[in-house]
């Protein structure tokens, strides 16, 4: 494999990058790729804080968007990679990598992406990201009620579980209608998407 | 830097991340094996003062509502002495006392985190490696927080994200300043633990 080689008086332009056939990733590309979006999963969720919250729980999801793009990009076990990447760095940053939240974070994050990476591959050009975000969401959402219940409130707190699912629907749909925007209209992601159509 | 230094929180002048780390292991058993509630209550309040002081902002409403809905969905089970009762619901002591204690641990436990956990600790092996590449990554994309423009977001991440990341590119290991702990650091690991741990044995439990 041919990965492409940095010239020596600094890096290939975009338009290099852009243009033309490209080679297939090594392996140490893919891994450099995925800690890249692992640092874009951070920043879209410190974005999140921006947004006002209608419960002190709720979360918008917006550092799914990352794994979504990823999913289309690279194989199964670095989308899972991925995902480790983005509940460890959550909660070494804000330190919550001892606690309840991790395993929230971790139960959550995880439910979301077996079940989208699931979606993806049975349904494959059938389904859109938005279709794939909400049942990601939804997957999320159950998985974190049912540890709450579990570990925290005690089974009465079901009776939160239809409004819970109901805001997970309706925030995998607009990370949905995101994640589908940024991915036919980004340039950088045009250029990625090539690159790694090889692999 | 050494202005920097200075306005580095206590805990990330004194102590190395790792110490830092097993401070928080020593202290999360001697917290759970706690009998007394207004010994915990105290405890709370004082990792709630270690995680400011390692630079965390504690947001006390968030953890107030916590504690309030652990004891009322708590309260639906009733069990032991009736206290009082509100419309058809019997507040009883067993189910009050325990959500309380539930949510005080629930909220201890997440201090104790947010006191001993920093972003400069390195998980071992490869994974702590690839944890590593994450940050400096992470620390270049908040650079380009304030460029991006609402009204044209795609085409404004677009431009950051060109600058940061071409496949095919890579750049150089960014390694923070190694920290190590310090005399006082150890003491004030020392006086913790052994304070924490000494309050298992002295406390009596309440509600018996």
């Amino acid at each position: 494999m041919n990965a492409v080689q940095p010239t020596p008086s600094g890096q290939p332009t975009p338009s290099e990058r852009l243009s033309g056939a490209q080679p297939a990733p090594q392996r140490a590309e893919l891994l450099e790729f995925i800690a890249f979006m692992g640092a874009l999963c951070l920043f879209f969720s410190t974005l999140e804080y921006l947004f006002p919250k209608p419960f002190p729980f709720f979360r918008l999801g917006l550092a799914n968007l990352p794994v979504l793009i990823a999913m289309k990009l690279v194989p199964m076990r670095y989308v899972l990679l991925l995902v480790l990447l983005k509940v460890l760095g959550h909660g070494l940053i804000n330190g919550t990598l001892a606690s309840y939240v991790f395993l929230f974070s971790f139960g959550g994050s995880f439910a979301s992406v077996f079940v989208m990476l699931g979606v993806y591959r049975l349904a494959g050009r059938h389904i859109s990201l938005v279709g794939i975000s909400v049942f990601g969401a939804i997957a999320s959402n159950v998985v974190q009620i049912y540890l709450s219940v579990t570990f925290i409130f005690g089974l009465t707190a079901w009776v939160i579980a239809p409004l819970f699912v109901g805001l997970g629907v309706f925030s995998g749909v607009l990370v949905g209608l995101f994640a589908q925007q940024f991915y036919e209209q980004s340039r950088w992601l045009e250029g990625i998407r090539g690159y790694f159509a090889a692999s | 830097m050494a202005t920097s230094q200075r306005r580095d929180p206590f805990m990330a002048r004194h102590f190395a991340p790792q110490h830092l780390f097993l401070t928080g292991a020593l202290l999360i058993p001697a917290f759970l094996f706690q009998p007394n509630l207004f010994v915990r209550v105290g405890q709370v309040l004082l990792f709630a003062q270690l995680a400011t002081a390692n630079g965390k902002r504690i947001k006390w409403i968030y953890f107030v509502v916590m504690v309030s809905s652990v004891t009322v969905f708590n309260l639906f089970t009733p069990f032991g002495e009736i206290l009082f009762t509100v419309g058809p619901l019997s507040i009883t002591r067993g189910a009050l006392q325990s959500g309380l204690e539930k949510g005080v641990t629930i909220v201890g436990l997440v201090f104790v985190s947010l006191a001993s956990i920093r972003p400069d600790l390195r998980l071992p092996g490869r994974l702590g490696g690839m944890i590593g590449r994450v940050f400096y990554y992470f620390e270049r994309v908040i650079e380009g927080k304030k460029r991006i423009r609402p009204r044209r977001l795609i085409e404004s991440l677009d431009e950051i994200l060109f600058e940061l990341y071409r496949p095919g590119e890579r750049r150089a290991e960014a390694d923070g300043p190694l920290r190590s702990t310090t005399t006082l650091g150890y003491a004030a690991m020392a006086m913790l633990v052994g304070l924490n741990w000494a309050l298992v044995f002295l406390a009596s439990p309440i509600g018996t």
